[in-house]
């Protein structure tokens, strides 16, 4: 097979389980906390490492930011033999009691977006995978972590619906918060309707770094790193109980 | 009007008051399926019955469970499951029979829903339809270990719920394989008629829905047999039991 168009992998590249977080930079911190780990490829926003955790091969890609991007690595990816993507990210917190650099599992997504409406009606729901879902349950649980299970809310217009928004945001917000979804952010609907349908498992694990209804309250540099390590070590621990359950 | 007053009042379709169901309610569509319930427990008293809505609570080695038929299609089971959600329900559980649109499901198998396809206008009225209808895990989870326990072979996955049964039935008018072949290449498992409006009530309030539904053979092979046996539907109101009691063991009942 040739080398894929976008992502610049052939198989054998990747190893089942691919961790895609949107940031470019984030592919080699969440590949530096592999117990060992290549440089792969590099092409556009697509950075890519391969190498084992607990024996347990598995990489990492960038995306860029948002689900066009998106959803172009993961056909490829697919293509190159990976069936489990976790996504490892950040987003803007919705709810009170969701505190800046706190764990979000995603059971769904709001499909904000307009990629998966290309592919998929919207009547169709942007689901998790229920054994990655609980995988990453169980990861945060063994890490002693007490993560937010729900809904996220992916869209496509950052400055239509942050708190660096022009405009009222808490406007178009608003249906959101009052319907328990959790937060904001750019990539899970495509990942999770995308996943599903083509018979792979889609994951999401986010931690918040700003917040819609306080909007002054920003994260420090240090609890960011902090957090997003610790988002990282939880989707590694989830990579490998999926390794043990197989093609359940 | 202050919820106090919505949580206290006689619910005006589903004819109870607060302390008349149990923490978990099982949802089936055919108030004749609530009979089946009852034969079902160790002991069970009608509650009340009022228009499709009738009510059956008691209980199952000693965890109390109840029954609400919610009638056919989505809008009355807005009504029902708003009301019971009122009345202090915190797991709702429909369990019913569908058209199963993969060769791979047979007569006996259970499916248990994931997710649903918002292919029906009463949730829309609730909310946007970019929101998911998204059932509960950790309902997802009893019922996947209560069809283990009992050995019911099950399929996990997305179903599609909608509103015009003879647009997409084997007894629709027209070509119905058309209209299905977008979802069945999708992956879509089976087509029912309530669960995209209960997923997303529960989850907008923060309460735990889900759903299982016996198979039958896929409705786009032809059968002579009965879609339906009445002992696959005996076996998955028993699952339906089985899951409630796991809730109640893991303290989420």
């Amino acid at each position: 097979m040739k080398k894929q168009h976008h992502i610049d992998l052939i198989p054998g590249d990747v190893g089942e389980t691919v961790f895609i977080p949107g940031d470019v930079h984030r592919a080699k911190f969440i590949a530096d906390h592999f117990d060992d780990a290549e440089f792969v490829a590099h092409k556009r926003q697509y950075v890519t490492y391969t190498g084992t955790y607990k024996g347990v091969r598995m990489s990492v890609t960038s995306t860029g930011i948002g689900c066009p991007a998106l959803a172009i690595a993961v056909e490829e990816l697919i293509n190159v033999g990976a069936k489990n993507f976790i996504r490892i990210g950040t987003c803007g917190a919705l709810q009170k009691y969701v505190k800046l650099g706190d764990i979000i599992i995603a059971t769904a997504g709001v499909r904000g977006d307009g990629t998966s409406r290309e592919y998929f009606p919207l009547e169709y729901p942007a689901v998790a995978d229920f054994h990655l879902l609980e995988a990453l349950v169980q990861a945060a649980g063994e890490r002693n972590v007490k993560p937010h299970v729900g809904i996220v809310r992916g869209h496509d217009a950052f400055y239509a619906e942050s708190i660096l928004a022009n405009g009222d945001y808490l406007a178009r917000d608003k249906e959101w918060i009052e319907s328990n979804v959790l937060s904001v952010e750019n990539e899970t609907p495509t990942l999770f309707t995308l996943t599903t349908v083509r018979k792979c498992r889609g994951g999401t694990i986010l931690t918040p770094v700003g917040h819609h209804l306080f909007p002054d309250e920003m994260i420090s540099e240090e609890a960011m790193k902090k957090a997003i390590a610790l988002e990282t070590m939880i989707a590694l621990d989830a990579a490998v109980i999926l390794d043990s359950i197989g093609n359940k | 009007m202050g919820s106090q007053d919505v949580h206290s009042k006689r619910q005006h379709h589903i004819d109870m008051v607060k302390g008349d169901v149990a923490p978990t309610v099982l949802t089936p569509g055919d108030p004749g399926r609530v009979e089946v319930f009852a034969s079902l427990m160790d002991d069970a008293k009608k509650v009340a019955e009022k228009r499709e809505y009738i009510t059956y609570t008691g209980t199952k080695d000693g965890v109390p469970v109840s029954c609400t038929s919610t009638g056919l299609g989505t809008p009355p089971t807005a009504i029902g499951v708003e009301e019971l959600i009122r009345i202090g329900a915190k797991n709702v559980i429909r369990i019913g029979t569908c058209g199963a649109i993969q060769d791979f499901l047979k007569p006996g198998h259970m499916i248990i829903a994931t997710g649903a396809v918002r292919g029906e206008h009463t949730s829309e009225e609730f909310i946007s339809m970019e929101y998911p209808a998204v059932a509960d895990y950790r309902i997802v989870r009893a019922l996947v270990d209560a069809c283990e326990k009992l050995g019911l072979p099950y399929h996990l996955g997305i179903i599609r719920t909608h509103d015009a049964f003879y647009l997409e039935s084997p007894w629709a008018l027209g070509d119905f394989r058309i209209r299905l072949k977008p979802w069945v290449d999708m992956g879509v498992l089976a087509l029912e008629n309530e669960s995209s409006t209960l997923f997303t009530l529960c989850s907008m309030q923060g309460i735990r829905a889900g759903t299982i539904l016996a198979s039958g053979y896929s409705i786009l092979e032809e059968h002579d047999e009965k879609i339906h046996h009445e002992e696959n539907i005996r076996k998955m109101v028993t699952a339906g039991i089985e899951a409630a009691k796991l809730l109640h063991e893991r303290g989420l009942a």
